[in-house]
């Protein structure tokens, strides 16, 4: 009979010494800790290579039956169209100054998350088929041969990477961990591995143009319901443009803004700034999505979901686009975008505020403009009448969103908004923001809910930092400018630092707005009570009454 | 020598010895990494743990009665174990894994001055505070639980209030019931 196991025998998760080498542990697919397959019929409608039905969890991933020589043929493409990536393959030295960097190492101590071994996965291949010591010795100098386990592990820490970057800011050969891991999803797509959460927007982009596959006419519906919104707030109903012609202005912004909370209280700022300045400007219904699922893809995937957002300020007439708050969508403007599917338009120009004048020579190649950009302009040049005391029973802080700190530099901008619509503002710990911020854990197409035990660890480095100045310094709100954060930091929030609320910048934007001609405001965008307004005002009453 | 004092004397040796077994809950690999690197944000598990093993030390040697103060200072390592990659015996289980130490190290000196029921009451508060543990670690996973259906309803939030709004204009909705 089998004795009783003790307490010690159940926790103790590990050998004194493992059996094994670290290449050699298998990861166990345990529910919680992957995102669930693509679906057959989405690859079909892509035209993405080998479509076919399989289960993570399962032995048999059904791969097709050439499945290494796909994925060698694929690997030898890639290193030759891509220089960076044979750079990155060759130059490591294994210093590990990276290892400690990443949130899912911090968060799992699992040691092939760290991004250097992340790396080595791959570079173990690569060894063995394209560098002279690997094809000779081996195994001996970390060379090892395809199999199918390799394949799943590939894809089990390909998909405990959010393309952050926050390694790279460490490595002194600058390699861009990201980009391993992006290639990695290529060569994954290849053999028909995707996940759901993310080819199913691809698909809903690549057919109706955005995420959620909202077709033109509801989605402008939807927009006006959150204009009745900004009505009942403010007594004021700002316009909603879309599919003008001959506008100076397009406006992109995630779709997340306009259907998910509390991403919706941002957009709602868009229109009440936008009306504010009697902004030139219309929406697209094609170009409907700001985000792009296809740089979680495949680079040409990523290209062709971009392409829309020149086609329509081609078609519309605009001069420039502003661009609202998101995090990849701006990694791929800034980065990509250019080589995508530059040059811009001939109809467009190097954007100038009509407010202010200010020429955005920054965006002198893109024509885009990111919001922050914008509105910290129009403050700095005094454009806006701002009342931050409508914000003083929040005491904020600030969530770098990794892609616009990081992939444009975007640090002070948001932070000057940010100051001039709140009085209480608190940093978080210096290695916690800015080039060094912390992901929010989900990004990448993370941001999915069967793995939100993953999620509350991989967050846990920024729920762990925002937890320490909600206690030291009674922090209650933590903004942000990327809508994925809009929705994955409030559980994350909820679990590590909960009382913590999130919202975008724009939200917080629009509550301390004062417009020509509003009623007084006693809800802020959420129709919540604003707590500073004086209770004996029978005007306020009223309106609040209207409210409920 | 008062037993209390016994434990206090070992405190130190205690508390990195629980941390040490903790440690060795995750890979060989690294548990290096976790016991050198001092930065409450750099190395926020380290950091979590030792702030759990203090606590957890004053409180079953009765040192710190505040069930309040201690569950603040437990919670953010239950909340940790509890969404690792652990069965929850795996995740919880570490709290019995102070009852071998407290035997090996700190037991013998108490069997001579015959103070045996001083060291079973810390035994108890020790069984007291597993089960207090349980109950924070049962919550958080109910939280987990909670977010992803939060997120789910979030996620088609403005969707499903047009729906909604659409449904209740249409011709075929009848006394408020809604087709």
């Amino acid at each position: 009979m089998a004795k009783l196991p003790t307490p010690q025998t159940l926790v103790s998760s590990r050998p004194a010494f493992p059996d094994k080498a670290w290449l050699d542990i298998k990861p166990e697919f345990a529910p919680g800790s992957y995102c669930y397959p693509a679906k057959k019929e989405t690859m079909e409608l892509l035209h993405m290579p080998n479509p076919h039905d399989w289960d993570p969890a399962a032995e048999d991933w059904n791969l097709p039956e050439n499945w290494e020589k796909i994925l060698c043929d694929a690997f030898e493409e890639r290193l030759e169209k891509h220089r960076s990536l044979k750079l990155f393959m060759d130059i490591c030295v294994r210093c590990g100054a990276c290892a400690d960097k990443c949130h899912f190492f911090l968060g799992t101590n699992d040691p092939k998350n760290m991004p250097v071994l992340r790396a080595e996965l791959l570079r173990s291949l690569y060894r063995r088929d394209h560098a002279m010591l690997g094809k000779i010795l081996g195994k001996k100098v970390g060379a090892r041969s395809w199999d199918k386990d390799v394949v799943k592990e590939l894809f089990y820490y390909a998909y405990q990477c959010t393309e952050c970057r926050r390694c790279s800011l460490f490595c002194p050969y600058g390699i861009d961990t990201a980009e391993i891991t992006a290639i990695v999803r290529e060569l994954l797509h290849e053999v028909g591995l995707g996940t759901h959460w993310i080819m199913d927007p691809v698909k809903n982009c690549s057919f109706t143009g955005n995420h959620l596959g909202i077709q033109p006419h509801s989605f402008k519906e939807i927009v006006e319901m959150l204009a009745d919104d900004c009505e009942t707030v403010t007594g004021i109903r700002p316009k909603t443009p879309f599919n003008e012609k001959g506008h100076e202005i397009l406006f992109i912004t995630p779709s997340g803004d306009v259907f998910a909370d509390p991403g919706i209280y941002t957009f709602m700022g868009y229109l009440l700034l936008f009306h504010e300045l009697d902004l030139d400007y219309t929406f697209s219904t094609y170009a409907s999505e700001g985000g792009n699922f296809g740089s979680f893809t495949t680079f040409n995937m990523a290209k062709k979901l971009n392409a829309k957002m020149y086609a329509e300020a081609e078609r519309l007439g605009v001069k420039w686009i502003l661009g609202g708050e998101c995090g990849h969508m701006w990694r791929v403007i800034n980065q990509y975008m250019g080589t995508y599917n530059g040059p811009a338009p001939s109809n467009m120009e190097t954007p100038v505020s009509p407010y202010t004048g200010t020429v955005f020579k920054n965006a002198a190649s893109t024509k885009m403009v990111h919001i922050a950009e914008f509105t910290a302009d129009l403050i700095h040049h005094n454009k806006l009448k701002l009342d931050p005391s409508r914000n003083d029973h929040i005491i904020t802080t600030f969530h770098d969103s990794c892609n616009p700190a990081r992939a444009m530099g975007l640090l002070d901008e948001p932070r000057y908004v940010l100051k001039a619509v709140c009085n209480n503002f608190v940093e978080m710990p210096e290695n916690t923001i800015r080039e060094q911020t912390f992901c929010c854990g989900a990004g990448s197409g993370l941001n999915t809910e069967e793995i939100m035990e993953l999620r509350m660890r991989s967050g846990m480095p920024r729920g762990n930092a925002l937890r320490y100045v909600q206690q030291k310094y009674g922090v209650n709100h933590m903004a942000c400018v990327c809508a994925i954060d809009r929705a994955t930091l409030p559980p994350l929030a909820n679990y590590w630092a909960p009382g913590v609320t999130v919202s975008g910048l724009h939200e917080l934007v629009a509550n301390a707005l004062v417009m020509k001609g509003e009623a007084k405001r006693t809800m802020d965008l959420r129709q919540e009570d604003l707590p500073n307004v004086a209770e004996d005002d029978d005007d306020a009453a009223q309106a609040q009454g209207e409210g409920q | 020598m008062k037993a209390i004092e016994c434990f206090r004397n070992h405190k130190e040796e205690m508390v990195r010895l629980w941390t040490e077994a903790v440690f060795k809950t995750y890979p060989l690999e690294t548990t290096g990494f976790l016991r050198t690197k001092k930065d409450p944000f750099g190395n926020p598990v380290a950091d979590m743990t030792q702030e759990a093993a203090s606590a957890l030390y004053d409180a079953i040697i009765g040192e710190s009665v505040d069930i309040e103060a201690t569950r603040k200072a437990l919670d953010r390592f239950i909340k940790l174990r509890a969404v690792q990659k652990f069965t929850p015996s795996q995740g919880l289980g570490v709290f019995s894994l102070m009852k071998p130490l407290l035997r090996k190290h700190v037991l013998p000196e108490l069997l001579a001055p015959r103070k045996l029921s001083e060291y079973l009451e810390v035994e108890s508060r020790l069984d007291s505070l597993t089960l207090l543990a349980f109950d924070m670690y049962v919550k958080d996973r109910e939280i987990v639980a909670e977010s992803r259906i939060t997120e789910i309803r979030n996620q088609y939030a403005q969707l499903a209030r047009w729906a909604q709004k659409l449904n209740a204009a249409s011709p075929l909705a009848v006394d408020g019931q809604q087709t």
